[in-house]
């Protein structure tokens, strides 16, 4: 866990330092009516900078002192979240193409079948029923565009 | 009183057909947001936002306001049941309430949890309807620099009071602002932190973010622990609640200083989730039989649920009056009354009392009918979680993503939403508390536009902030509680010191 404290921290202290560069661009004094646009960004920036950056050196003394100590993410635990986090970002990307009812029928299937194992006929079933459900409810109900995708609007004649 | 005579008004508007109607469905998604892990208190508010859209402000926040009530109660039932918190605020109710469930007291346990909530929501209600005016008289008298030392008074409480590390708290705090600050200067009109990106112009969102990090984050918790959902059966019988009420009767007073605890906790912003935490440990530390604690002592449920539903009803207060809010899930509310084109705060009380009365009116009545629904229907929503978790996760992922999408009809947005359950996920594992950075994003426009104005009325000189009467004692409560942690260690190093001396 400390290795992903200090990893952490110093990506936070990037971000610090690219808030602060372009709070540096925007002038951070006082300008012709008050404060300029970069001033309060600027005071956020040093403030991560300073933060992150003792935060990062604590992790690393006690790395060296007492080691890595305990795990991030405990044993067997890393497989299940990349089982959720990939899919679910193949779905963001697949929503671009064939919209996002579409992309979560896919998911669900997916999911449904290489991580739950369940059988065909339910898979089916609940992957085409809950889409077409929720695709009533929000598009057609509530009237709230959803991403069609490049091609979905073509996929759904309706 | 008048206040009496805006109460009863309030009540009314709350009673009328449509706006029941809409509590009712609001406390039902509510429960079930509750249960599920996923589909948090703040996340589900947040996804339902986009729809509250199509309806006029009064029943649109009392629906978002009505599935708040509804998964106060909700997160105890997977507590007790599955010894899975289903959300942040009800982890204290495991540590009592599933014991006392597998002792084949899963009624009693569920309905202590449930009136206990029911208390400290009847107390934070009260609070609610006689000091929101008060305050919000008082906040009138508020310019900018009271706004933003009353601002930096709720985040000093986070840092000073919050329990966790200060400067993960501040760092937190500060890449909240900072995302809140990226996109587009209303003042001067520039690009900040864009670096030429057009998705970047748009800047975060805060319903984006609460999603992805209590949403996704949340499911990345649960999964990594490879949970199974095996569920204790109960059923509330009619007995159990009657010896539910001689239980509490026994307790009293683990359940006022529960409710207290809550409704203090929600009042300074932090939330049911550390006032559930700090009731359960004060209801230990005064309890006669301490052993029992872990094993299913009564109080150890009475306490946390009394103070988290507390907090969570008064940390309707703040947000109304000074718009500030208790709770992350508060925050969202507000969000969502921006998003009406209602300003929280003291001007929202002189402009639209029907608004804030029905508001506060249909608090109440949220809350008891909520008390009601859940103990009359808790089977129905166990089964809920009957569902195959590989049909629900994928599920919950996709409504999230709907929810996301809707804010802003953005792509981007979807990626932001997986890159922020993974920040949310990674937030929780190092400790970094997340609440305030949301409170940030939220409240960092507001923030910084008060902080311009005070500095532009003080000509650039810092000092404005500390003008008498209303901000000096403000800011000097924030810096007190800013350096609490440093303050009691010093004390403690004092007295251990004069203990040791000669003698």
């Amino acid at each position: 866990m400390r290795k992903a404290d200090i990893f952490v921290a110093a990506l936070l202290f990037v971000i610090g330092v690219i808030v602060l560069v372009d709070s540096i661009r925007l002038g951070f004094r006082w300008g012709v009516s008050g404060p300029e646009a970069g001033f309060f960004p600027f005071s956020l920036s040093v403030g991560i900078l300073i933060c992150t950056a003792i935060i990062g050196i604590k992790a690393i003394k006690k790395h060296g002192k007492e080691g890595p100590g305990e795990r991030l993410i405990p044993e067997g635990g890393l497989k299940p979240i990349l089982w959720v986090l990939l899919p679910s970002i193949g779905m963001v990307i697949l929503t671009e193409f064939i919209g996002i009812h579409l992309a979560a029928l896919v998911f669900l299937a997916f999911y449904m079948r290489a991580v739950g194992k369940i059988g065909w006929g339910k898979v089916v079933l609940v992957s085409i029923l809950v889409p077409m459900a929720l695709y009533v409810v929000f598009d057609k109900l509530f009237l709230i565009p959803l991403p069609q995708g490049i091609w979905g609007g073509k996929l759904i004649p309706f | 009183m008048e206040n009496v005579h805006n109460l009863l008004m309030g009540l009314g508007v709350a009673l009328q057909p449509h706006n029941f109607l809409v509590a009712m469905i609001g406390l039902v998604l509510g429960v079930i947001v509750g249960v599920l892990p996923g589909l948090g208190g703040a996340n589900g508010v947040a996804i339902l936002i986009p729809l509250t859209v199509t309806m006029a402000p009064i029943p649109g926040i009392i629906l978002l306001s009505s599935i708040y009530w509804g998964a106060l109660y909700g997160g105890s039932i997977t507590s007790i049941l599955f010894n899975i918190p289903g959300e942040p605020w009800s982890v204290a109710t495991t540590f009592d309430g599933y014991p006392m469930a597998k002792k084949g007291q899963a009624g009693k346990a569920l309905v202590l949890s449930f009136l206990s909530h029911g208390a400290g929501a009847i107390l934070g209600v009260v609070m609610l309807s006689f000091f929101a005016p008060i305050i919000a008289e008082f906040a009138l008298k508020f310019g900018p620099a009271e706004i933003f030392s009353v601002m930096l008074l709720t985040f000093s409480a986070f840092v000073g009071l919050g329990g966790k590390s200060a400067l993960k708290t501040l760092a937190s705090i500060f890449l909240g602002f900072s995302l809140a600050a990226v996109g587009m200067d209303i003042v001067t009109g520039q690009l900040r932190m864009t670096y030429g990106s057009v998705d970047l112009m748009g800047g975060f969102n805060f319903i984006v973010a609460v999603i992805g990090l209590f949403g996704l984050g949340e499911i990345f918790l649960t999964v990594e622990e490879g949970l199974k959902m095996e569920g204790i059966k109960a059923r509330v019988r009619i007995r159990d609640i009657t010896e539910g009420f001689k239980e509490l009767g026994r307790f009293y007073k683990t359940l006022i200083f529960g409710a207290l605890i809550g409704c203090w906790m929600g009042l300074k912003p932090g939330g049911a989730t550390p006032a559930s935490f700090m009731a359960y440990g004060f209801a230990k530390q005064a309890a006669a039989n301490k052993e029992e604690f872990g094993h299913g002592a009564s109080a150890g449920i009475i306490a946390p649920e009394a103070a988290a539903h507390g907090a969570g009803t008064s940390a309707t207060l703040p947000m109304i009056t000074l718009g500030i809010p208790g709770s992350p899930t508060m925050a969202v509310i507000m969000g969502g009354l921006m998003i009406f084109g209602l300003t929280p705060g003291p001007m929202l009380f002189v402009e639209h009392p029907d608004f804030v009365w029905g508001l506060i009116g249909s608090c109440w009545v949220g809350n008891i009918i909520g008390l009601i629904i859940v103990l009359a229907f808790t089977p129905v929503f166990v089964a809920v979680l009957k569902v195959r978790f590989s049909i629900l996760m994928p599920a919950i992922v996709y409504i999230c993503a709907i929810g996301a999408y809707a804010v802003n009809n953005r792509m981007i947005d979807l990626y932001y939403m997986v890159g922020f359950g993974v920040v949310g996920y990674l937030f929780k594992k190092l400790d970094y508390p997340i609440a305030p950075m949301v409170l940030a994003l939220v409240l960092g426009d507001m923030a910084e536009s008060a902080m311009r104005q005070a500095l532009i009325i003080g000509q650039g000189s810092p000092l404005v902030f500390f003008r008498p009467p209303i901000a000096l004692p403000i800011m000097i409560a924030a810096i007190v509680i800013f350096f609490w942690p440093t303050i009691t260690s010093l004390r403690k190093k004092y007295a251990a010191r004069t203990t040791i001396g000669p003698g």
